[in-house]
């Protein structure tokens, strides 16, 4: 259980698809290591997230209706520079060689083609946005 | 989903005095009091085993429960002990879902092209809950894929506990300590709430299965579990909620029965399935157009 916002240590993810059950999945395994975690169904509502709360790591998803994960991370290294320097972490079920090009192009960090398992992601995620807590 | 229900009658009838006999013998066996004035739920798990053991009158069931035939008065006992349903009950299915029928409807899907999977009758929401954590927990595929799951039910009630999400001990018994963790959060008196996150990724609906146009909203399934309803249902309702079904299901979808019931007894417009973990039932990929 979480505790008071002060006292919460850990680390905050951010995680951005369309898939209500792909966040769950994605949110319970990044739970279990110890991250704290929210979710965000498309760019837009991953925006607002960023600009209100801190977070350490945004894991975000390519196809979203709304706003896709390009224009998203397009847009998010644009802002100041807390915002801007965040580290992101693409998962996405594209695997061809222009879709990773266009993502580190657009600021991806590491790139990661679904599907993606527990141990998989929590790895990624602990050498992105540090120890769990 | 309710035995009452609007156009489909019980099976078989039960006289006031055949529960009191029932009543008396188990009492006498088992020492266990049934309360037979809730004769809604009494005769639903009666009409279960009667079924079960192919008993056309009360009287021939009767006959054998007092010779034991089969184990059946444990059996019955199960049947009146067991209120409600659970957390992956008739798991072989879930693991026949993951292991063969995902596989072979992936290959059929566009990028993006969501999966759906629709619990029919989805009671207070331990199946369709049940499918979203079977697949989160056993399926390596489940972040490539758009899966949407749909709970339906007639019962409103029913619909607004599956929303709630809030069960006891006994309907969590299948699962394990670390799955009760990770999507439960626990209450008072020895409750469990389901995390919110799972709740949100579940559609609640109302659907009557012998009513067409209810039914005409569902299109494009992939994966239907009614299980253990149809057995409810005269021969002529019966029929009519297959074909129903067989209607909100795209071309190579699945039709998931309960262990005792079968789909060729009640319509032949589907093909039967054996799998290694289950039998199911598909509607064929090309369509005659009788229908």
């Amino acid at each position: 259980m979480a505790a008071v916002e002060n006292a919460d240590r850990r680390r905050r993810i951010l995680v951005v698809d369309d898939s209500s059950l792909v966040r769950l999945y994605y949110h319970s395994a990044l739970e279990r290591a110890g991250f704290a975690v929210e979710q965000a169904i498309n760019g837009i509502e991953a925006t607002e997230k960023v600009l209100a709360q801190r977070f350490d790591l945004l894991i975000v998803d390519i196809n979203m209706p709304g706003m896709d994960g390009f224009s998203f991370v397009r847009d998010l290294r644009h802002r100041k520079a807390d915002i801007a320097a965040l580290p992101i972490l693409m998962i996405t079920t594209e695997a061809d060689e222009t879709d990773i090009s266009d993502a580190r192009a657009a600021g991806v960090n590491y790139y990661l083609v679904k599907p993606v398992s527990e141990a998989d992601l929590v790895r990624h995620a602990t050498a992105l946005a540090g120890p769990a807590s | 989903m309710a035995p009452h229900e609007k156009h489909a009658a019980p099976l078989v009838t039960v006289t006031a005095d055949d529960v009191e006999r029932l009543c008396e013998f188990l009492y006498r066996r088992t020492g266990m009091l049934f309360d037979g004035s809730k004769r809604y739920y009494f005769d639903r798990r009666l009409t279960e085993r009667m079924l079960a053991t192919r008993s056309r009158t009360f009287q021939e069931y009767f006959a054998n429960l007092r010779a034991d035939a089969e184990h059946e008065i444990e059996h019955l006992i199960n049947a009146f002990t067991v209120n409600e349903t659970y957390f992956y009950r008739e798991d072989h299915q879930l693991r026949c879902m993951t292991s063969n029928l995902l596989d072979e409807i992936v290959l059929r899907k566009g990028p993006d092209e969501p999966i759906r999977i629709w619990s029919l009758p989805c009671s207070t929401g331990e199946e369709p809950y049940s499918i979203a954590i079977w697949l989160m927990e056993n399926w390596p595929d489940v972040d490539r894929h758009n899966i949407e799951i749909i709970g339906s039910d007639i019962d409103t009630r029913a619909l607004a506990a599956a929303a709630e999400g809030i069960y006891g001990e006994r309907a969590l018994m299948r699962l394990s300590r670390s799955i009760k963790e990770r999507y439960f959060r626990p209450l008072m008196d020895s409750t469990y709430q389901i995390d919110p996150g799972l709740r949100d990724s579940i559609r609640f609906t109302k659907v009557n299965l012998v009513d067409t146009p209810s039914m005409a909203g569902f299109r494009n399934i992939d994966i239907v579990f009614c299980r253990n309803v149809l057995i409810y249902f005269d021969d002529a309702s019966r029929r009519l909620a297959a074909e129903n079904i067989y209607d909100c299901l795209r071309p190579g979808g699945y039709i998931c029965l309960g262990h005792s019931e079968t789909m060729s007894r009640i319509s032949s417009l589907y093909r039967v399935c054996r799998f290694p973990d289950a039998i199911i039932y598909q509607k064929p990929e090309a369509e005659d157009g009788s229908r």
